[in-house]
C-alpha cells in the first residue's frame, strides 16, 4: 500500500462532487449490493474547496444552498465538494450527516430515532451502535459505486463529459 | 450508552489482534487501564481504557461490551490543571502586598506553591469517548473529531494491542471496499479532474489525469460533441 494517502484527498471531494451530479441528474436512489434501496439529498450545508493554496474555502448555509447563485458559481469555476449535509434514508430510517470528503469522517451525525419496543439502555445502545455502522458502511457503498465509475480510463469520455455539462451549466 | 448523534472518524487496523472473546483480550485493557489521578498535586493528564458499566477502569466485563454487532471500547482521559483564574488571584495580591511585579523565579515559586495547595482539591476534567470495534471488518468506529483525541486514542490502541490504527482517509477506504484488481491498480496512479473554467453556457472542459487520460483537446470535443 502506497504511502501517499494524505494526498487522495481530492478523491473524496470528487465523490461528493459527483454524488450532487448524480442526485441532479439520475435522482438520488442509489442500489447498493443485496438489493438495498437507499435515497439519498443534499441538505443545508455545503463547503467548497479552494482551488489552490492561495483560494478561499467558501461555506454556504440554511436554505438550498445547492440551488444558490453561489454554488452554481462555484461549480461553473470547476470547484470540488468539500463537505456536504446529506439526508440518507434507507425504506422507513433516516439519518442526517456532514460528509468530510477530504478525510472520508462522517460529521454530526443524527440517528433516526430510537425504536419505541427497546425496553432498557443496552438496547438502545445496541440499536445506535447498529445505525452508527449502517451508516458507514452506507457512505462507504456509495463511494465504491463512484470509484467503480472514477477508477476506470473510461471515466474520462462520457461521465466525464456529462459532469462537466452539468457543472457549467448549472 | 451510545449516544444518538455524533462524529465518527474511521480507522483499520494493521496486523492481528486476540481474539476478544480470549482472556488475553481483557488482560491487554486492563494492562492500560484507566488511572485516576484526582488526589494527584501536579498537572497531568490520564489516558486509559474503562468500559461503559465501570467509568473506574477497575473492571472489565466482556458483557459491558458487547453490542452484538461490535465492542464498545471506551477511552477515558482526564486532565488536571491549575486554574489561571486562582493563579491570577493569587499573583495579584502577592504583588499587593510585595508593593511590586513579581519576578520571574518568584511567580514560579508561587505556582509552585499554589499547585501543591490546589491540585489536590482540583477535580480534574474528564473525557470519555467511545470507540465501535468490529473485528470482522477490522475496522474501528472512533466517535471523535479532534486530532488531538484522535493520536491519543490511536497511541494507546498500539500500547495496549501492538497494532497500528490506519485513518480510513479516501485513499485507505477506497484500498479496503473489494475494488477490482484494474481498478486497484488505477487508484495508485489516479489523479485530479481539473474541473472546467467554464462560464455559464460554456461547455469548455480542461481536463488533467492520469497517463490513460485524454488529452484536454479531446476531452473539450467530447464535451462539445
Amino acid at each position: 500500500m502506497s504511502d501517499h494517502s494524505a494526498d487522495y484527498g481530492f478523491l473524496g471531494e470528487e465523490f461528493l462532487t459527483w454524488l450532487w451530479y448524480r442526485m441532479e441528474s439520475r435522482g438520488g436512489e442509489f442500489e447498493l449490493p443485496g438489493g438495498r434501496m437507499i435515497a439519498v439529498s443534499m441538505d443545508d450545508y455545503l463547503c467548497f474547496a479552494p482551488r489552490d493554496d492561495d483560494d478561499t474555502e467558501h461555506s454556504l448555509r440554511r436554505g438550498i444552498p445547492s440551488r444558490s447563485p453561489e454554488a452554481s458559481a462555484a461549480l461553473h469555476n470547476g470547484r470540488r465538494l468539500r463537505k456536504a449535509k446529506l439526508i440518507v434514508a434507507e425504506s422507513s430510517i433516516e439519518w442526517s450527516l456532514i460528509v468530510d470528503g477530504s478525510s472520508m469522517t462522517l460529521g454530526s451525525i443524527k440517528l433516526p430515532s430510537d425504536s419505541e419496543d427497546l425496553e432498557n439502555p443496552e438496547e438502545r445502545s445496541r440499536e445506535r451502535a447498529g445505525n452508527f455502522l449502517l451508516i458507514q458502511e452506507i457512505i462507504g457503498q456509495l463511494y465504491k459505486i463512484y470509484l467503480e465509475k472514477r477508477l476506470r480510463p473510461e471515466y474520462l469520455g462520457k461521465e466525464v463529459e456529462g459532469q462537466a455539462q452539468w457543472m457549467s451549466t448549472h | 450508552m451510545f449516544r444518538c448523534s455524533g462524529s465518527v472518524a474511521t480507522y483499520f487496523f494493521a496486523g492481528s489482534m486476540p481474539d476478544v472473546k480470549a482472556e488475553s483480550f481483557l488482560d491487554a485493557l486492563r494492562a492500560k487501564r484507566f488511572r485516576s489521578i484526582e488526589h494527584s498535586a501536579s498537572e497531568e493528564t490520564s489516558v486509559g481504557w474503562v468500559t461503559a458499566g465501570d467509568p473506574s477502569g477497575d473492571s472489565f466485563e466482556l458483557e459491558d461490551m458487547d453490542l452484538d454487532l461490535g465492542y464498545h471500547l471506551r477511552m477515558r482521559v482526564d486532565k488536571k490543571t491549575l486554574p489561571a483564574v486562582w493563579m491570577g488571584i493569587y499573583r495579584s495580591a502577592a504583588e499587593k502586598s510585595a508593593g511590586r511585579k513579581l519576578s520571574l523565579q518568584e511567580k514560579r515559586d508561587l505556582k509552585q506553591d499554589l499547585m501543591s495547595k490546589l491540585l489536590p482539591k482540583t477535580l480534574p476534567s474528564v473525557r470519555l469517548i467511545d470507540a465501535l470495534y468490529t473485528p470482522s471488518r477490522k475496522q474501528i468506529l472512533l466517535f471523535a473529531s479532534a486530532s488531538g483525541v484522535q493520536e491519543q486514542f490511536c497511541k494507546l490502541f498500539f500500547t495496549t494491542f501492538g497494532s497500528n490504527l490506519i485513518a480510513g482517509d479516501p485513499y485507505n477506504l477506497a484500498a479496503r471496499l473489494g475494488l477490482g484488481r484494474e481498478q486497484s491498480a488505477y487508484l495508485e496512479q489516479v489523479s485530479p479532474v481539473t474541473w472546467p473554467q467554464a462560464k455559464r453556457g460554456s461547455r469548455q472542459v480542461d481536463i488533467a489525469d492520469s497517463p490513460q487520460s485524454m488529452s484536454q483537446e479531446t476531452a473539450t470535443e467530447a464535451a462539445e460533441a
